[in-house]
């Protein structure tokens, strides 16, 4: 008897997974489908769970708002913990489903791996990668190894941002008269992350007079990094670029106070934020990084309308990491695209919305002025903004500010599109 | 170790035919052909087709198809009608449930198990057959990946002969790193293979040429004389094809000299070099058969992706293979196809319950989601160690007493 009942119970199991997906997948005329690729488990889950968690809130946001000219965003969000093989397969999915409008994806792995995917299925993507790879549409520079149309982002691509801190650096090294010419090492993991902005920082340093040194690399799981900090000692760097995310460099910096090194460190957009600060203390002070929106609770018109979607995720969350005003900044400039797109012949598809993309330039949606930066895509450069806001942290005797000390404005070279 | 399942070496029939069969009985093999014919049909959508937009009626002309192509296979194999039955009432319902061919989601679930349960059987050949461990099988599966993509993208290859191909190559680093074997075994060996795990990980990481590196690289959809096969309802049969020729290779290995060899090797080491049996030829063999198996699964995972990336083959995905072969039975060819189809619908069957939960404003999702990622490898864990507590000998043996609860109903002492 217990056999049978066991057996029976097995198999009302599997007929209920069956149906339930069946009854999954039925979809609503008057919605617009969204897929979300998110990192709340894996190794880049410090800034992913801030910035999904942002994505999630705007597009709850917009929904208790109207949605899109009515039409309501049906989300469907995946947590691939970083792992690039559950990205295509959540991918695949959407794909597979055949009415996903666009995709707010995560990881500089996951995207250049869907690259020629979303160009062929025509589905806009909008990554919180910022590789200067993603940013050259037509493949017009022959050096680009793929073209990437249907790929956007909000933010100075990583090549710009490191490019932005070199320059920094340069203007550093003459404000303290240094002598002869300033040592730049890159650091970072082997993965397509901290690669993305490898070379174009190697090649930019070397131009700016800078003596490049063989990269150091580091997990980007945090972990012990002793032995990488005695390596960075032992060369006698002077500026270091930190290519991962803000976890393992937390780990970093502090390895590297034990060790006692001397070098100014220079963070990429997801590198530091305040739970930088926070956990790493004294030994995060001084270091500057990429900045790409307002921070929270800023003096800026559209921080109230950042705060009113906070609430709406979480009332008692008070404070919001940078990266959270990122995500709100992405999501919001593919709700625009949408509702432009919503006018076009056709209505909200992959290929209006990103048609809508290139109708404006130099714009900010609505309601968040101050706290995105004005972009501007064509359909022939997807570098959306080329300014690049080097900011500064403040963590010494517990203090713990950010400070802006440089503006850089990286021209748009034809031949650093897409690199 | 839990073999009881598996036959051990020595054990005969009591005459020559039956000792070279490849099905244990005609019953099993018409089971399998059956369950073959249904899967094939299953993706065509043949309610939908037939029906013509009464899906009730398409549902009984598909089953009538079904069970006329089953009553030609009872009477070739000379089998009961109520094994019709048994296999045509699931098949049925199936039908019913799926009526417009198999929804993507399950497409593209029987193509991973497919994929997995290849590479799951090549592991059992190595453990539950040969007595071997292996710690480092992710990383033949990644090779056959890598080798395969490499292969078309580099050489032009068509992806139909890329994927044996990869076989082959994994096959030969196999028994470079199956060497060690030769000289040590038990936690030693592990270790040794652990090794060969962080090695070829690292190659992976770093061989720009051959990998792509860290980026990764894509990998051509399969093609057949310019056929494209490369969507998931069209792969799920170049899958189910080589599922099907690698499952009977293995059946008919475990037949032969060398598959006894292997099993006489397990049993009592000793013994089977005193009868003559060359133990280093034969460890370092199962491990050549163990990596082409987890090459062509590999292989195949690649192509249905379009794209392979170096961190899906970790060590954690070597202990899952383990699990699976675990869970379906050490020593059992069909075990391992079980075992693989357990350990992936699992975590989806966890999901479902989730997003049922979540739409019935139960829970709050995003929570959810991010405890659904722990539930998961917990659920893996606890599968682990529940088998192992009341189902050592894993899900074939539990089938081997279903059937057998069955055929002898309803006086089943």
């Amino acid at each position: 008897m217990k056999k049978v009942a066991t057996l029976s119970a097995a198999i009302a199991m599997a007929v209920a997974g069956f149906t339930g997906v069946g009854f999954a997948g039925t979809a609503n005329a008057d919605t617009i489908k969204v897929g979300n690729i998110v990192d709340f488990t894996g190794r880049t889950a410090v800034v992913g769970k801030v910035y999904g968690q942002a994505k999630v809130d705007a597009m709850n946001w917009i929904n208790a708002n109207g949605g899109i000219n009515g039409k309501m965003l049906e989300v469907d969000t995946v947590d691939y913990s970083y792992q690039v093989p559950r990205a295509i397969q959540a991918y695949k999915k959407w794909q597979s489903a055949g009415d996903y409008v666009a995709i707010q994806g995560w990881g500089t792995g996951d995207t250049e791996a869907l690259v020629t995917f979303v160009a062929k299925d025509q589905i806009p993507y909008y990554s919180a990668s910022y590789s200067g790879h993603l940013t050259d549409p037509q493949g017009k520079n022959p050096n680009t190894t793929k073209p990437a149309p249907y790929n956007f982002f909000y933010g100075p691509s990583y090549s710009d941002g490191v490019r932005g801190l070199i320059q920094w650096a340069a203007e550093d090294w003459k404000a303290k008269g240094g002598q002869g010419s300033p040592k730049y090492v890159h650091m970072g993991d082997n993965h397509p992350y901290p690669n993305a902005p490898k070379k174009s920082g190697e090649e930019y340093a070397t131009e700016l007079g800078f003596e490049v040194l063989p990269a150091i690399q580091y997990s980007l799981a945090p972990s012990d990094f002793k032995a990488q900090c005695l390596a960075l000692k032992e060369s006698g760097a002077n500026y270091a670029f930190l290519a991962n995310t803000s976890g393992s460099n937390i780990s970093l910096m502090k390895s590297c106070d034990t060790v006692g090194v001397d070098v100014q460190f220079m963070a990429n957009v997801w590198g530091y934020d305040e739970n930088v600060m926070q956990a790493a203390g004294e030994a995060a002070d001084g270091v500057v990084w990429v900045m790409g929106s307002a921070a929270w609770g800023a003096d800026v018109p559209g921080m109230k309308k950042v705060e009113e979607i906070s609430k709406l995720g979480d009332a008692s969350v008070d404070y919001r990491a940078v990266h959270y005003m990122r995500g709100v900044c992405s999501v919001f400039f593919m709700a625009e695209a949408m509702k432009i797109a919503d006018g076009m012949d056709g209505g909200v598809t992959g290929p209006n919305v990103k048609q809508a993309m290139y109708e404006r330039q130099g714009w900010v949606p609505e309601g968040l002025e101050g706290v995105c930066l004005a972009s501007s895509w064509t359909d022939a450069d997807h570098r959306g903004t080329n300014k690049v806001f080097v900011y500064r942290g403040v963590t010494a005797g517990g203090a713990n500010a950010m400070e802006e000390v440089f503006v850089a404005e990286i021209p748009r070279k034809a031949e650093w599109l897409g690199q | 170790m839990a073999t009881a399942m598996a036959r051990p070496c020595g054990e005969f029939e009591t005459n020559y035919r039956g000792d070279q069969r490849v099905f244990p009985s005609r019953g099993s093999a018409f089971w399998v052909v059956g369950s073959i014919v249904i899967l094939a049909l299953l993706p065509l959508g043949l309610p939908a087709l037939l029906g013509a937009g009464n899906v009730a009626l398409g549902v009984i002309a598909s089953s009538a198809v079904m069970i006329a192509a089953l009553y030609v296979l009872k009477i070739y194999f000379g089998v009961t009608m109520g094994n019709v039955l048994a296999i045509a009432i699931p098949g049925a319902a199936l039908f019913a449930m799926q009526p417009d061919g198999l929804t993507p989601y399950w497409t593209d679930q029987l193509i991973l198990i497919g994929c997995y349960g290849v590479a799951a059987l090549g592991l059992n050949i190595l453990v539950g057959f040969t007595g071997q461990i292996s710690l480092g099988h992710a990383a033949f599966f990644g090779f056959g990946a890598f080798a395969s993509a490499y292969l078309s993208n580099n050489h032009g290859i068509p992806v139909v002969l890329s994927i044996p191909l990869a076989g082959a190559m994994t096959t030969l680093v196999g028994m470079i790193v199956g060497i060690p074997a030769a000289r040590i075994k038990g936690l030693y060996l592990a270790i040794a293979t652990l090794a060969s795990q962080f090695i070829l990980f690292d190659f992976f990481n770093r061989a720009e040429w051959f990998t792509g590196g860290s980026a990764g690289s894509l990998a051509e959809s399969f093609t057949l004389f310019g056929w494209y096969l490369g969507s998931a309802d069209r792969y799920i049969y170049v899958v189910l094809f080589w599922v099907v020729v690698m499952y009977l290779l293995a059946t008919n290995l475990m037949r032969s000299r060398d598959g006894r060899a292997l099993v006489a090797l397990r049993d009592h080491y000793l013994s089977a070099e005193i009868m003559g049996i060359n133990l280093t030829k034969y460890r370092v063999l199962s491990f050549g058969i163990s990596s082409f198996y987890a090459g062509i699964g590999g292989a195949l995972y690649g192509h249905y992706l379009g794209y392979v990336s170096v961190e899906s083959f970790d060590i954690l995905l070597s202990i899952q293979f383990l699990g699976m072969i675990i869970i379906g039975g050490l020593g059992s060819i069909a075990g391992s196809l079980m075992g693989t189809g357990f350990m992936l619908m699992l975590p989806e069957a966890m999901e479902t319950v989730v997003s049922v939960a979540g739409s019935m404003g139960l829970a709050d999702t995003t929570a959810l989601i991010t405890a659904l990622a722990f539930l998961k490898e917990m659920a893996i864990g606890l599968a682990i160690v529940l088998f192992l507590i009341f189902e050592p000998d894993g899900l074939a043996h539990r089938w081997q007493l279903i059937k057998a609860y069955w055929k002898l109903y309803p006086f089943s002492y």
